[in-house]
């Protein structure tokens, strides 16, 4: 009981409201794809990131790359495939939609008035042809059209479809509630076992079936017939019940009272929030509370906030040795740059400055906690930057030829600018070349040579080479040795 | 008795009279005395025998052991004295002071070479004010 008191008192207030974020983006990928293909193909993958992840672990590691070869591979598809499925369901009125929107809030389509307008217009021999989308995106099958975007009722498909109006010629499309495109060219059916008798009407609704999953209702303007074509068939209703038993089928509307169906999918939104809950908890804490780790990294110090006229000349060190805790899969899932010590120099002043690091100066991803830190202090060095001239020597190394005597050395140019912390110039009068054997000079000669910067914070000014020609003149050493 | 009191009262009076003006005028001319001694020559050898430089050279081995700075001042003007600083890397590694009598004198510094004395070195003749006659460089190899 103890145990269980301290686990609930060390959950933090950011944590809830994480749990309670992700939950309700999971919560809203579940009503924006629900229903859908693409949705479906979504919970396969996630079952085999989770069989991936149960392989990895096992230690089966060939069955695991190979999921996760599957897995990304799927990812990809599922974007190709399913783009308009997505699109659709991601295509919103609104951000408020799309943040809040439900479905049981949006409006239902009102299949009774449909079916009786159907069934009235066929008996007053007015033709119509009527689209009822399903998941798939119609955009590419079908053209023209007219946004309409009136709410269905049946005056306005009488009205729609009335031999005198301008749009009584094409389908109109109801989604919802609403009649939102008017006088829209369906592609045409090429099958040649259609009835002779039936006209383009009933040939554009037979070759929308064709390429998409609508449902497509036809009203004979010749006979008064009503058929309805699906999936490649045309099928005649005889009444209107039996046209609603249909469009309920095909708008997955079941057969119970609109109450009672608002009330289903109220517990059903309810269990989907609950399983997103407990799936992100699960997560969660799988993450955060799993077995504690402590790690040790070397993290570079950043150094920030330095003042503009300073440069900064030397640091006691460049990187701190920091030991995190946290939970093993926190802990394994920190990349690079999630972790830094970043030193604030705003109050740096000319010459040496110790900083104390402090928790505030150690940049650590949620859930990770720092245990300890070396050093806990930092020495940088700030100075001036500055000019000097200075001469340059050569650094001869190695033995001279036997009985000889090194006697004249010139170097050209003879001095160099360099540039670096005033401070750091005043201690430096030379500047040498790099090492220059001896044992390999000839009598007298002239070579090349680069020169090297100590310490290493100086820099040559623009204009000066970076090699120097050294001449030099080697004699025979009098046996005497005087001059 | 008498003859003594006047001989120290004439003494006083050429005191009085000579040794102000001798306080006043020493400083420039200390300075205007530093301003005329001049280096005539000034190089690095491996000995000095009889003021005389033995092996001069820009490289020495430290198998030798030592190694000499070597400087003659002409003229002098009066008596003062110099300074040898020896630089290894542009560490200052010693400094000997050496007088200088007039009216020409030569002199010289010398240091016993280690292992660790490999490398650039320089050393900087100087006056007691600081003014560099001349940096001498050389180097300590195998």
């Amino acid at each position: 009981m103890s145990r269980f008191l301290a686990f609930i008192s060390s959950i933090r207030w950011q944590d809830i409201v994480d749990i309670l974020i992700n939950s309700y983006i999971l919560l809203r990928v579940y009503v924006l794809f629900q229903g859908t293909n693409a949705f479906r193909v979504l919970v396969g993958i996630t079952s085999l990131w989770l069989a991936q992840e149960i392989a990895a672990s096992l230690g089966l590691i060939l069955t695991s790359w190979a999921i996760r070869g599957i897995t990304a591979a799927a990812a990809i598809i599922i974007i190709v495939v399913f783009r308009n499925e997505i699109r659709s369901a991601l295509q919103v009125r609104n951000i408020k939609t799309f943040l809040w929107g439900f479905p049981s809030r949006e409006q239902q389509t009102p299949i009774d008035v449909i079916a009786d307008s159907v069934f009235q217009m066929a008996e007053k021999r007015i033709g119509a042809l009527i689209v009822f989308p399903g998941n798939q995106d119609l955009g590419e099958a079908i053209h023209g059209g007219i946004p309409w975007n009136g709410r269905v009722s049946n005056e306005m498909l009488m009205s729609v479809f009335w031999p005198n109006s301008p749009v009584h010629d094409g389908a109109a499309i109801i989604e919802g509630g609403q009649i939102t495109e008017v006088g829209v060219l369906l592609p045409l059916s090429h099958r040649q076992d259609l009835p002779s008798d039936y006209g383009t009407r009933h040939r554009a609704a037979v070759g929308l079936a064709e390429v998409a999953d609508a449902l497509v209702i036809v009203v004979s303007e010749e006979r008064g017939s009503v058929n309805v074509a699906k999936d490649h068939s045309l099928t005649p209703m005889q009444d209107s019940q039996m046209l609603s038993r249909a469009l309920k089928k095909h708008l997955k509307m079941p057969d119970i009272s609109p109450a009672r169906q608002r009330e289903r999918e109220r517990i059903k939104l309810a269990a989907a929030a609950c399983i997103s809950f407990l799936i992100m908890a699960g997560i969660w804490f799988g993450f955060t509370r799993s077995q504690y780790t402590i790690i040790a990294l070397n993290v570079p110090i950043e150094y920030v906030n330095r003042p503009p006229n300073y440069d900064i000349l030397d640091t006691s060190v460049d990187e701190a040795r920091l030991q995190l805790l946290g939970s093993s899969a926190l802990i394994k899932s920190l990349g690079p740059g999630q972790v830094g010590v970043r030193v604030d120099l705003s109050k740096a002043v000319e010459g040496r400055n110790t900083f104390t690091i402090t928790q505030d100066d150690i940049i650590l991803p949620p859930g990770i906690s720092l245990n300890k830190i070396h050093p806990t202090t930092i020495d940088v060095t700030l100075d001036i930057p500055a000019t000097r001239e200075l001469t340059i020597q050569v650094d001869w190394i190695g033995r001279l030829p036997e009985n000889t005597a090194l006697t004249n050395v010139s170097v050209l140019p003879e001095t160099v600018k360099v540039v670096g912390g005033s401070k750091t110039l005043e201690k430096v009068n030379t500047v040498y070349t790099s090492p220059v054997r001896l044992d390999t000079l000839s009598k007298s000669g002239s070579f090349t040579v680069p020169i090297v910067l100590s310490p290493p914070s100086l820099k040559l000014a623009p204009s000066c080479p970076e090699r120097v020609t050294v001449h030099y003149r080697l004699e025979e050493r009098n046996p005497s040795g005087k001059k | 008795m008498r003859y003594f009191a006047l001989l120290s009262l004439a003494l006083f009076c050429l005191a009085w009279h000579v040794c102000p003006a001798t306080a006043q005028e020493q400083a420039p001319a200390d300075a205007e005395a530093a301003q005329k001694l001049s280096l005539k020559q000034g190089l690095m050898c491996e000995r000095v025998e009889n003021l005389t430089p033995v092996g001069p050279g820009l490289v020495f081995s430290v198998s030798s052991g030592q190694v000499c700075c070597y400087t003659s001042f002409d003229p002098v003007p009066q008596h003062t004295v110099i300074y040898h600083r020896w630089f290894h890397r542009d560490e200052l590694s010693t400094q000997t002071r050496l007088r200088l009598y007039p009216t020409k004198w030569s002199t010289y510094s010398v240091i016993q070479l280690r292992e660790t004395d490999k490398g650039p070195w320089r050393v900087e003749i100087i006056d007691q004010n600081g003014r560099i006659f001349d940096v001498l460089r050389f180097s300590i190899a195998d």
